[in-house]
């Protein structure tokens, strides 16, 4: 297979969404009273409704409206006065009713987009044919159209016992967990508008943040709780008709969207490059082994026989429903970014990734809370080095981890104050997250104040220029570069404590 | 002591319990003795609940001797047609696919005349999942008209027509999709109404078509359905198309016609296939609603003939989406030797399901299929939106339409073996379900070749249902108190 920079030069791939969202912070079922939790012993969240038995009959949740309206407003969608549930027909034992309730052709949310900036490398995965609009930070905006937003109910879990790997092809019984039946699901639909795996990865970043932001839903990929399928397809670059298109499944993280996909436009290029056909159907991504695999064709097209759900009546939304929705819209992940860019003066890209996740955006502003707007960066700075670094490492988040957002402001302020170090920045962040001992503490603990007074620092810059005769002739000679490596022994002499800073000035005036 | 219940109505069993006269625990026997001497031969119970029975008629009988106050229907029998959930008993639908399926929760209406203090006798025969005019599809057996064994009582809700008949219980609740409740009342001599769709909760009804469906009462008068409607209706959360109702059914209902109008449709009355003895019925209806001070005035319905055409692509639809969770996954009929999935789920279908029931899944599968629904669903939409229209316009300028419940007397089993021919038999009574509104039919005597009982059907405007009542108590008091089938009445009886 050609790597995907040959592909692009003679193939368009054209990719469109769709996502799958549990709401999983509701406390009910889309159509029943049921607690929505999935970690309780299997059918026990289950009442005669989402157990699909004779007679019972599905009453709408309105919290779960008012999620999908909030939804579709912060995707500037047209939010639908009128729509109307529809019953998708299909025989499996996943969905009680063997029907699913789900939207018709109108659906609560119509019409929406979202612009993605999108840099750097991930820039160069889309060929630019000069049409591109350029970002406020290099690269370009990808406008995304977002056909639809629409409510329907998830299916039970099934694990299948006795087969390979869990399939249903040779397993001897299959047990049915109702736990999950019936949890509220928002699926969007996205407008085939993407043209790279990277925009189709920003994408579903950035849906994510706006959703998290929102607090609809947890938005795990890896549990479940945040799907995403891919639909791509490919067309000789100048022509306007859709190639073929496959559908892309099985995706749990951004990384298996991207490189899905990817693999996909390079496979479907190699098939068709050599006189081949692009078949309609479902692949599934193989994270193992890095490729896509049939899962099923779609040469027997699914006959669903959709038709409006009679006992739901058409659900009327009024004015004062969407506007008292609208006035609870939290601020957005790009508002947010821009906001902390202006105001607290950080760079944009830093802002963005504060922006993008409520629980650390909420911790850099209850950190930022009566300081001065000038210790924003070096806040902003532990957070996304020290902070981002030890969540990753120890696998937690800001929401689970101990460290107070005064500690990273105290630690940000010893930092801008050059009272310490960045090295001790480091130190005492380890020492902070393990003993939760404040910094200043910590720094007075270990005597690591950053040493700033002139008479302590002179004796061993005068001892270093004497230890160091090589270096001081380079200087003179005009390698002035050479001044990092006896800063660097000054730094060693001192034992990490003295200032940088002062020591490089120090140096400067004696051998100038 | 011997016990009759036969000539006592629901609203007397009350008053007579209330004052103390007679215990509930007595009525309750009577009835269930009614049931061992007379069903062997009606076949209208599919399951007689004793237990249930005896232990809501105690719990009555104490509350009165604690000096509580009783409830408006305390100690009235009551039995239920076999597609409603009451808890301690089976539902079966008359379907082999639920032979053995016991209910899970009690559905709200039967809740509500429970709440109302009737005591549940048992469940009753009816067409298998409500498909069919004759309760011969029953998976258990046919239920006979009390006037005529050899005749069917109508459908689907028969079991519960011919228990009110017979004299078991005077009173039943039945469903009605496209007539289920009017046609068997007709054909059995008693009242039977169908509310105005939304009036009455669906919740714990098994569903044959969502849209259509209504629960509504069975009696030996207007006055006891009217008594049942103050129980059955209003608002229930469980079920979003039932609507907040709170009115008094019964407090108006002695206010005669005068000064009303009544619509007739000549067209329709004097249609193809209708019985002579039944249009002259009809007339002599018309002509007791005038001498009581109402007007007549000729409507027209100019789409009621498609009404039919439109029921039969709308309801199976539903019905076929409905009855998709009958798989034989979590309850219901399972074959023990199924080879997979797809084998157990054909095979419970195929096994546990009756000839009409798999007619109307097929139908709806079909009808809803990709490229067939756009020529059938939205025209048949399209019809229901010009019949409801239709019906509308027709109310601007009367306040009932008088029509036949049915073209034609009890048939004999096995008459109607045709469907379509079955499914003609509906004419008077479907565009009704199509358009959501109420209708009820009364007995207005037997007919002048056949001997057999003629309702007369009365329809009204949505939720104007009490005043539908009112006109049809005028109506029936035109003639002579409806008595049970003869052979199935005993004067005297309990307060005698």
């Amino acid at each position: 297979m050609k790597e995907l920079e040959e592909v692009l030069k003679d193939w368009e791939p054209v990719i469109g969404l769709e996502c799958h969202t549990e709401l999983t912070t509701l406390q009910t079922k889309m159509f029943c009273g049921c607690r929505l939790s999935h970690d309780d012993e299997p059918n026990t969240n289950v009442c005669p409704v989402c157990l699909g038995m004779p007679g019972a009959l599905p009453a709408p949740n309105k919290a779960a409206i008012q999620s999908i309206v909030l939804a579709g407003l912060a995707t500037n969608c047209e939010i639908m006065k009128r729509s109307m549930f529809y019953r998708k027909n299909y025989f499996y034992p996943d969905m009680a009713k063997n029907f699913q309730t789900t939207q018709g052709p109108i659906a609560f949310c119509m019409g929406g987009w979202l612009d993605l900036e999108v840099t750097g490398a991930a820039a160069r995965e889309r060929y630019d044919d000069g049409t591109l609009t350029p970002g406020p930070e290099g690269g370009y905006i990808a406008h995304v159209g977002i056909t639809r937003i629409h409510m329907e109910e998830d299916a039970a879990k099934m694990i299948h016992v006795g087969g390979i790997d869990g399939r249903i092809d040779g397993a001897d019984h299959s047990l049915i967990d109702y736990n999950r039946c019936g949890t509220p699901l928002i699926e969007l639909v996205t407008e085939p508008d993407l043209r790279s795996p990277e925009e189709a990865r920003l994408f579903m970043e950035k849906l994510r943040q706006i959703f998290l932001t929102l607090g609809i839903s947890d938005c795990s990929l890896e549990s479940g709780s945040m799907r995403c399928d891919g639909n791509i397809s490919l067309r000789r670059r100048g022509t306007k008709k859709f190639g073929t298109k496959t559908e892309l499944k099985n995706i749990n993280s951004f990384k298996s969207l991207h490189d899905g996909l990817e693999y996909e436009i390079r496979r479907q290029a190699e098939v068709l490059e050599e006189g081949g056909i692009v078949y309609q159907e479902t692949r599934h991504w193989e994270t193992s082994t890095k490729r896509t695999l049939v899962m099923r064709t779609k040469e027997t097209a699914d006959d669903y026989r959709f038709f409006p759900e009679p006992d739901l009546a058409p659900y009327d939304l009024s004015e004062e429903f969407i506007e008292d929705v609208r006035s609870r819209l939290p601020e957005l992940p790009d508002a947010r970014r821009d906001r902390y860019a202006q105001s607290f003066g950080i760079k944009r890209s830093d802002a963005a990734q504060i922006a993008g996740d409520p629980d650390v955006a909420k911790f850099f502003e209850a950190a930022m809370e009566g300081k001065d707007i000038k210790l924003a960066r070096s806040v902003a700075n532990v957070i996304l080095n020290d902070l981002a670094g030890y969540l990753n490492a120890e696998g937690k988040t800001v929401a689970t981890m101990s460290i107070t957002p005064a500690q990273v402001a105290s630690l940000a302020d010893l930092l801008a104050t050059d009272a310490i170090t960045s090295s001790q920045g480091r130190e005492v962040f380890q020492a902070m997250a393990e003993t939760g001992k404040d910094p200043a503490a910590i720094v007075d603990e270990r005597g690591m104040r950053q040493v700033s007074d002139l008479s302590a620092l002179e004796p061993v810059v005068e001892s270093v220029l004497e230890a160091c005769p090589d270096q001081v002739a380079q200087y003179k000679g005009g390698n002035t570069k050479v001044i990092g490596y006896l800063v660097g022994q000054c730094m060693k002499a001192s034992k990490g404590n003295g200032n940088p800073k002062l020591f490089n000035q120090l140096l400067s005036q004696k051998l100038g | 002591m011997s016990a009759y219940i036969e000539d006592l109505d629901a609203a007397l069993i009350a008053k007579a319990v209330k004052e103390g006269s007679i215990s509930a625990l007595e009525v309750a026997q009577a009835s269930l003795d009614a049931i061992d001497k007379r069903d062997p031969q009606i076949h209208a119970f599919i399951q007689v609940t004793p237990e249930l029975a005896l232990k809501a008629a105690q719990d009555i009988d104490n509350a009165r001797a604690q000096g509580k106050e009783l409830p408006p229907l305390a100690g009235v029998p009551i039995a239920f047609k076999d597609n409603m959930h009451l808890i301690g008993s089976r539902t079966t639908c008359a379907s082999h696919m639920l032979e053995n399926y016991e209910s899970v929760f009690t559905a709200t209406a039967v809740q509500r005349m429970l709440d109302a203090g009737c005591v549940p006798v048992g469940k009753l025969n009816m067409d298998e999942f409500a498909f069919g005019s004759s309760t011969e599809s029953s998976y258990f057996g046919h239920t006979c008209n009390p006037y005529d064994i050899e005749r069917v009582p109508g459908g689907s809700s028969g079991g519960s027509a011919a228990a009110v008949a017979s004299g078991m219980v005077p009173l039943t609740l039945g469903s009605d999709t496209g007539g289920s409740i009017r046609q068997p009342a007709s054909f059995c001599g008693v009242v039977g109404f169908k509310p105005t769709y939304g009036m009455v909760s669906r919740y714990g009804i098994v569903a044959f078509g969502s849209s259509l469906d209504q629960v509504g009462p069975f009696g030996r008068s207007v006055h006891d359905v009217a008594l049942a409607m103050n129980a059955l209706a209003g608002r229930d959360e469980r079920d979003c198309t039932s609507q907040p109702w709170n009115i008094d059914f019964t407090a108006d209902l002695n206010s005669g016609v005068e000064g009303m109008k009544i619509g007739i449709v000549s067209s329709l009355n004097n249609a193809e296939g209708v019985e002579a003895e039944v249009v002259d019925a009809i007339n002599k209806a018309a002509q007791n609603l005038t001498a009581a001070g109402a007007e007549l005035v000729e409507v027209e319905l100019p789409h009621a003939a498609a009404a039919i055409a439109a029921y039969y692509v709308l309801a199976p639809c539903e019905a076929f989406s409905n009855l998709a969770r009958f798989d034989g996954v979590r309850y219901g009929h399972r074959p023990n030797d199924a080879r997979d999935l797809a084998d157990m789920t054909s095979r419970a279908r195929a096994e546990g399901f009756g000839p009409e029931v798999k007619r109307r899944i097929m139908l709806g599968a079909h009808l809803l299929a990709s490229g067939v629904y756009d020529k059938y669903y939205y025209p048949a939409q399209q019809v229901r939106a010009l019949i409801t229209e239709d019906y509308k316009k027709a109310y601007e300028q009367v306040d009932a339409i008088l029509m036949p419940t049915s073209p034609h007397t009890a048939f004999k089993f096995g008459e109607l073996s045709n469907p379509t021919q079955m499914y003609l038999s509906d004419m008077f009574t479907i565009s009704l379900n199509i358009a959501g509104n109420a209708g009820i039919s009364v007995p207005v005597g037997f007919g002048s070749a056949s001997g057999l009982p003629i309702g007369a059907q009365l329809i009204g405007p949505a939720f104007q249902d009490h005043k539908l009542l009112r006109i049809a108590a005028s109506l029936e008091a035109s003639y002579e108190a409806t008595q049970c089938a003869p052979g199935f009445t005993k004067k005297g009886g309990l307060l005698s």
